[in-house]
């Protein structure tokens, strides 16, 4: 594709489904707090200026130096829809969209991650749909255990600690304020 | 992951048409039962009956979107049947001597090997699209 080409971008859905036991709240609350960082979303803290539809949203690493992600909150619907605008930083990707229900089933809840928009062949779509599994199966994990597991803690406290400070100038929090 | 629903992924994972209906839905992302029905030779109701197996075990999530229905392949429940067998360690290894293996079966000659032969029936990527009548 010429690069002159017009935003024209081909787009595509992924979808992640899992069951979790434990409440609709629990597992709503872990996808929303902002007084503790979120441990399903790679440990990142999510700043905002109100969880309502137009609001910002920020995600920034456990330091609150950097900024991975910004968006803006499209739906809100405690405690069982959520949608936001969703884009990295450090690529020159268009937003995608990422929406979040809660469907309270027997013995638990079936949660439901929908990824829309993801500009095809990118690497927005790429870490998206590599990002969702993890994402779904340490939310399952931490609602039911307590705790990530060991794979993705050691990520959290010894792989991120050691690799924030290579992450790229323009992810700086103060290029991203709210 | 209940025993039960891991019951459903190893049935839904144990026929071979089932199987490449995942890797059909895997690459078109979307899709629709008719889309789907274009890779087999079997009846629509037969594709059915297999996309409801898939579905109850979720490797398959249909949603409706207006009139249609639109289906995704959900990799969660492979996820789990990864990580109740493989510890973090060990997962490092294996997913290292997979890379391996499958490459130095790229690097087999293409040709009417024993081996190449037994992959083809169940191979991935030379999914053909049935001619419409």
């Amino acid at each position: 594709m010429p690069e002159s080409e017009p935003k024209s971008q081909e787009t595509e859905r992924a979808v992640f489904k899992i069951f979790i036991r434990g409440t609709i709240d629990a597992v709503w609350r872990e996808i929303t707090k902002t007084d503790e960082v979120l441990s399903c979303f790679f440990n990142m803290w999510l700043d905002t200026t109100g969880l309502k539809p137009g609001a910002p949203l920020r995600m920034r690493t456990k330091s609150r130096k950097y900024t991975g992600a910004v968006g803006e909150v499209i739906e809100f619907e405690p405690p069982h829809r959520y949608s936001h605008t969703f884009r990295f930083t450090q690529f020159d990707d268009p937003p995608c969209r990422v929406t979040y229900e809660l469907k309270p089933v027997e013995g638990g809840v079936e949660f439901t991650m929908i990824l829309d928009d993801l500009p095809k062949g990118t690497k927005t779509a790429k870490q998206m749909t590599q990002g969702g599994t993890m994402i779904v199966n340490t939310l399952k994990a931490i609602v039911e255990t307590g705790r990530p597991s060991f794979g993705v803690r050691f990520l959290y406290n010894v792989v991120f600690p050691l690799t924030e400070p290579f992450s790229p100038k323009s992810t700086r929090s103060e290029n991203w304020p709210l | 992951m209940t025993p039960d629903s891991m019951n459903h992924v190893f049935e839904a994972l144990a026929h071979p048409v089932r199987r490449k209906i995942l890797d059909v839905v895997k690459d078109r992302p979307g899709c629709s039962v008719h889309e789907v029905c274009d890779f087999f030779e079997i009846s629509r109701i037969a594709v059915m009956k297999h996309l409801r197996v898939l579905a109850r075990a979720e490797l398959i999530v249909s949603r409706k979107e207006g009139r249609t229905r639109e289906l995704y392949f959900n990799a969660v429940p492979i996820q789990m049947i990864h990580e109740r067998w493989t510890t973090d360690y060990s997962a490092l290894w294996a997913s290292g001597l997979t890379r391996i293996k499958y490459r130095i079966e790229s690097m087999q000659p293409r040709s009417g090997t024993k081996r190449q032969a037994e992959k083809t029936t169940e191979a991935p990527a030379p999914l053909q699209r049935k001619r419409r009548a």
